[in-house]
């Protein structure tokens, strides 16, 4: 005869009752007889003849070919499907289970840019491990053309290439240029796992690693002069998590050490001007990202309290950021006679803190209480230089400057109590305190203080409202006007995020469900106003507010639909001062966005069919009105995108173990882009640009399937 | 002091006491399990959900931390015992209800996390209690399915779909232009979130949210010889990371944007209006990348002579 009492592993009441006797010993000893129902159960003849446990080899494999309609970087972002043409891809997942032993594996549009495999098992109670492999790929443009082409690392002109003040001189524009899409493909790679070396110890290792190779646009300026270029990004990032965490019913412990180490193949990107220059200067060099090193080791502790159901939580991290790339030099012009580089390299150095606690409690079944405060300091300890840049290749500034290494110190608190009035309305307040101290910058303290409230109303099982609304007040030390001025900035400006700002927020949540039907319905929305009332220059107002409402209806035991709308208007006000000193122009920057999807899906039509519908429409709108003292109001034309999405799957299961699949999706996507409509490679004057166009794509995807299953699990 | 010791004793037997009270047999009022377990079960609830939890990881007799394990307690592990359950009811008279893991039920959020922190309290994050989800009293089953091979909110394609059944403003930040492969599936909410806020007081899958970005694009973690302030502090302070009607998810238009922070003489303090637009006279200001067609280098450089970020 097997008995089983119900362990930790199986019961609360017996969970409790550990948690109870080993804190609390004297009141678990009046309340136990009453509150602790623990039996021993008899499972001898529970031998579960009707389990149809899992075993040996099963999955789903499919293969499918797609056939796209048109060339379009929007739509081959994320997706991979960028080209015009046929697509074959193979998907599938599986599982091999024997007795403790469980693998699983998955398989994702392997011949698509954007694949992904996964592998993962288990010897249960013992050790885990996983396997992952991701690619993303990254379509920005493929309208793009451009006159450079990569030599030894370097950007070079073609060598009947004329240079000109202006583009209007590019004689040799037209037979130079080449289309050259922009884009990158990462790659990820995750491969980590565990051990259980007991019942409360886990032992875990983590390693990750993520390239990207591509291009990417980067500007390129001599004087008021530029050129965009599609430079290369060769960038690999490895991170290292190992870590060992301690668990029982009331307390985890953890330590863990963090890397993470990012290494750019390149330097810098040297090109050749396309403008014309000085002597000396038609060639010049940007840095590229430098190589860095994170590490970071992380305790972190969680307490169960013997008492008011109280939990405790602490962390604390500390960290270090290094960077030790080697300069480049001031400048490629050999005419030049340059100061020498105060260092080879900055021996960049950043300590890194954290540091949080939690504490949350019931001290009544009515009451509960929360408390949190975390502290995060930045401290840049890279040493200062002087410099003594030279300018567009030209010449040599004679003004030294110092690196400013920017550090920060920043912390939260917040505190909140609730309470159940009533089993159908419950009331809690809260208070947030956040300080931010900063180096070098216009403000060194700066602290806002927030109270919110926040009422969860059910008044019919069918009903709930929740409404928190609140206001906060951002306040500095003072705004150092001098430090401002060092800068050369207005002294009147305020930056946004350093300015005094009064916020006032609100946000309601109302959800619905008639008992008699199966349908749901949430309401969901947000306010957020924000007055920047002692910024004369710089942001000075800005409001938020979102809406959305989703309905799902089960229309049948096989039949769903759902349909949900969404509406967001983000707008600003900021005030500039161009010729004056004082404000004498404004701009409103208003952001639109507005969407709805719905979507229907029906299974098992004559036991045989699958069907989904889903739509969705987006529509993002921005408008932009400048108002000047010399001309007015003046409005932009509207930034505007506007995509359609339809989708169509259809399974067939054609017999028990073969399914076939159809799925059309449609995309069109449709922008009004000022900053790129009609914006050839030439148009500005002073700019040579990729001539990037804006997205206008209406893509058809057609895809068929084929889905076998195999084995019996 | 003997008084003293005596209190003591006394303390440490009461402490002792309750852990070696025997079992108690089981009064009228309390739960008993069913006398076959599953196969009661089963007898009735043999749909195809329910089945499906013999291809999870709950379903493995030869892990005896599986409910199934042996010995362990099946079905009722979870949706506790079952005894009155399955036993005879009257006409008229409503089957004694067991503990459920879906909206549709009375069942308490902590009954239902109690039941599954049982065996997974190591998967809660020590953040939980404190964190968004636990102070909303989300259940383990609001996001999570056991019955069923592959939990939807455990796959990267479908994650986003379970997390926008709350966060649907959320949700419709990444239908947005610009926005994280999210809706193409190729990216989950987990990728930057700790749902289970294995930090505390962070909600994020690292420390801090400039730390989460850098998991991805670490190339702006610095530190540059020359730092943009704002960069090292908060990438949230220029980009809208569910999505953004801006390229690069920037929050708004350059070169608004950048002149909400610069003011000098000169070029930045200009107000651009339409007529330089590509119709007009095209301004280097407005066209192409704005500000960045000179100041590329927003997230900092590192040259020595790229003090204006322009190297």
């Amino acid at each position: 005869m097997t008995t089983t009492s119900p362990t930790c592993a199986t019961s609360p009441w017996t969970r409790r009752r550990k948690l109870l006797a080993g804190f609390c010993a004297p009141l678990a000893l009046a309340i136990l007889p009453v509150a602790i129902t623990a039996q021993e159960v008899d499972t001898s003849e529970w031998v579960c003849e009707f389990c149809p446990f899992e075993s040996g080899h099963g999955g789903n494999y499919a293969v499918g070919a797609a056939s796209v309609s048109e060339d379009s970087a929007y739509i081959g972002d994320g997706t991979g499907y960028d080209k015009e043409g046929v697509y074959v891809a193979v998907s599938g997942d599986g599982a091999y289970v024997r007795d403790a032993w469980r693998t699983r594996w998955s398989l994702e549009d392997i011949g698509l840019d954007a694949r992904s495999v996964g592998v993962e098992g288990t010897r249960a109670g013992t050790f885990d491990y996983r396997f992952a492999y991701r690619e993303i790929p990254r379509r920005q443009f493929n309208t793009t053309s451009t006159i450079f082409a990569e030599t030894a690392g370097d950007l070079s002109l073609p060598p009947s290439w004329i240079r000109a003040p202006a583009t209007a001189g590019f004689a040799a524009l037209g037979a130079s240029l080449s289309p050259r899409n922009i884009g990158s493909d990462r790659s990820i790679y995750d491969i980590g796992g565990s051990f259980l070396p007991g019942t409360n110890w886990e032992l875990s290792a983590a390693f990750r690693r993520q390239e990207q190779d591509g291009n990417r646009i980067l500007g390129a300026s001599y004087f008021t002069n530029a050129a965009l270029l599609p430079v290369r990004i060769d960038y690999a990032t490895d991170e290292v998590d190992v870590g060992v965490r301690y668990v029982n019913e009331s307390l985890t412990l953890s330590l863990g050490w963090h890397l993470s180490e990012f290494d750019n193949g390149q330097s810098g990107f040297g090109w050749q001007h396309p403008f014309t220059t000085s002597a000396g200067a038609e060639s010049a060099e940007l840095a590229a990202p430098p190589d860095n090193r994170f590490q970071q080791l992380t305790f972190s502790a969680g307490y169960a309290l013997p008492v008011w159901n109280a939990y405790a939580s602490f962390s604390a991290a500390t960290g270090e950021i290094e960077q030790t790339e080697a300069f480049l030099a001031y400048t490629r012009n050999t005419t030049l006679t340059t100061s020498v580089l105060p260092a080879v390299s900055l021996s960049g150095d950043v300590d890194t803190s954290r540091l949080a606690f939690a504490f949350t409690a019931s001290p009544t079944r009515k009451a509960r209480l929360r408390l949190t405060y975390r502290y995060d300091e930045r401290d840049n300890n890279s040493a200062q230089y002087l410099w003594n840049r030279v300018i567009a290749e030209s010449f040599v500034s004679g003004d030294l400057e110092s690196n400013l290494p920017y550090s920060f110190e920043r912390s939260s608190l917040k505190a909140s109590a609730e309470y159940q009035l009533f089993d159908t309305l419950r009331i809690s307040a809260g208070y947030d305190r956040n300080d931010n101290d900063r180096d070098f910058q216009e403000v060194a303290e700066q602290s806002e203080d927030s109270g919110w409230g926040r009422i969860r109303w059910r008044p019919l099982q069918t009903l709930e409202l929740d409404l928190r609304g609140g206001s906060a007040k951002r306040d500095i030390d003072r705004y150092n006007e001098a430090v401002a001025v060092a800068f050369g900035q207005n002294p009147l400006l305020r930056k946004y995020n350093l300015a005094y700002r009064y916020r006032q927020f609100g946000e309601l949540t109302l959800s619905y469900s008639p008992t008699k039907l199966p349908v749901s319905v949430v309401v969901n929305s947000l306010y957020a106003d924000d007055r920047y009332t002692k910024s004369l220059l710089g942001m000075t107002s800005g409001e938020d507010v979102r809406l959305d409402v989703d309905v799902n209806w089960l229309l049948s035991e096989r039949t769903s639909f759902y349909v949900n709308a969404g509406l967001e208007d983000v707008s600003s006000m900021q005030a500039g001062s161009g010729i004056s000193g004082a404000p004498d122009w404004r701009a409103a920057h208003g952001d639109k966005f507005s969407t709805v999807g719905a979507g229907v899906s029906i299974r098992a039509i004559a036991d045989k069919v699958d069907l989904a519908l889903d739509y969705t429409l987006s529509r993002g709108e921005t408008e932009i009105a400048l108002d000047t003292l010399a001309s007015g109001v003046d409005e932009f034309p509207e930034l505007e995108a506007e995509s359609d999405y339809l989708r169509a799957q259809l399974s067939y299961r054609r017999s028990e173990r073969l399914d076939v699949t159809f799925d059309l999706r449609y995309q069109r996507f449709r922008s009004e882009d000022w900053t790129l409509e009609g914006v050839a490679p030439a148009t500005i004057p002073v700019v040579l640009t990729l001539g990037a166009k804006p997205y206008s794509p209406e893509v058809f995807i057609f895809v068929i399937g084929f889905t076998y299953r195999v084995g019996d699990t | 002091m003997k008084a003293r010791i005596g209190k003591l004793v006394v303390v440490a037997l009461l402490a002792v006491v309750p852990i070696t009270i025997p079992a108690q047999s089981p009064g009228d009022d309390e739960p008993r399990y069913s006398r076959k377990g599953a196969d009661t079960c089963l007898s009735c609830h043999a749909d195809a959900v329910t089945m499906a939890i013999f291809s999870t990881a709950h379903a493995v007799p030869a892990d005896s931390r599986s409910p199934f394990g042996r010995g362990q307690l099946q079905c009722e592990a979870c949706h506790g015992p079952g005894d009155a359950h399955s036993g005879r009811v009257r006409r008229g008279e409503e089957r004694p209800p067991l503990i459920y893991f879906n909206d549709s039920d009375n069942t308490a959020v902590d009954v239902e996390n109690g039941m599954c922190s049982n065996c997974h309290s190591g998967d809660m994050g020590i953040g939980w209690h404190a964190g968004p989800h636990g102070a909303n009293d989300v259940g383990c089953a609001d996001c999570h399915q056991s019955h069923t091979r592959l939990d939807a909110v455990q796959q990267t394609s479908t994650q986003a779909d379970v997390c926008a059944d709350c966060h649907q403003l959320q949700r419709n930040e990444t239908r947005k232009a610009f926005a994280h492969p999210i809706a193409e599936e190729k990216l989950a909410c987990t990728d930057c979130h700790g749902m289970h806020d294995d930090i505390v007081a962070s909600e994020l899958a690292r420390a801090t949210l400039n730390d989460t970005c850098y998991r991805c694009h670490a190339e702006k973690r610095g530190p540059y010889l020359w730092e943009h302030a704002p960069v090292a502090e908060d990438c949230g302070l220029c980009h809208a990371a569910h999505g953004s009607n801006h390229p690069g998810m920037l929050t708004r238009r350059a070169p608004l944007m950048c002149q909400g922070c610069h003011s000098q003489d000169g070029h930045p303090a200009v107000a651009y209006d339409t007529g330089g637009l590509a119709s007009s006279t095209p301004s280097r200001y407005l066209l192409a990348q704005g500000c960045m067609n000179c100041h590329s280098q927003v997230h900092g450089s590192n040259h020595p002579s790229g003090s204006k970020l322009t190297r």
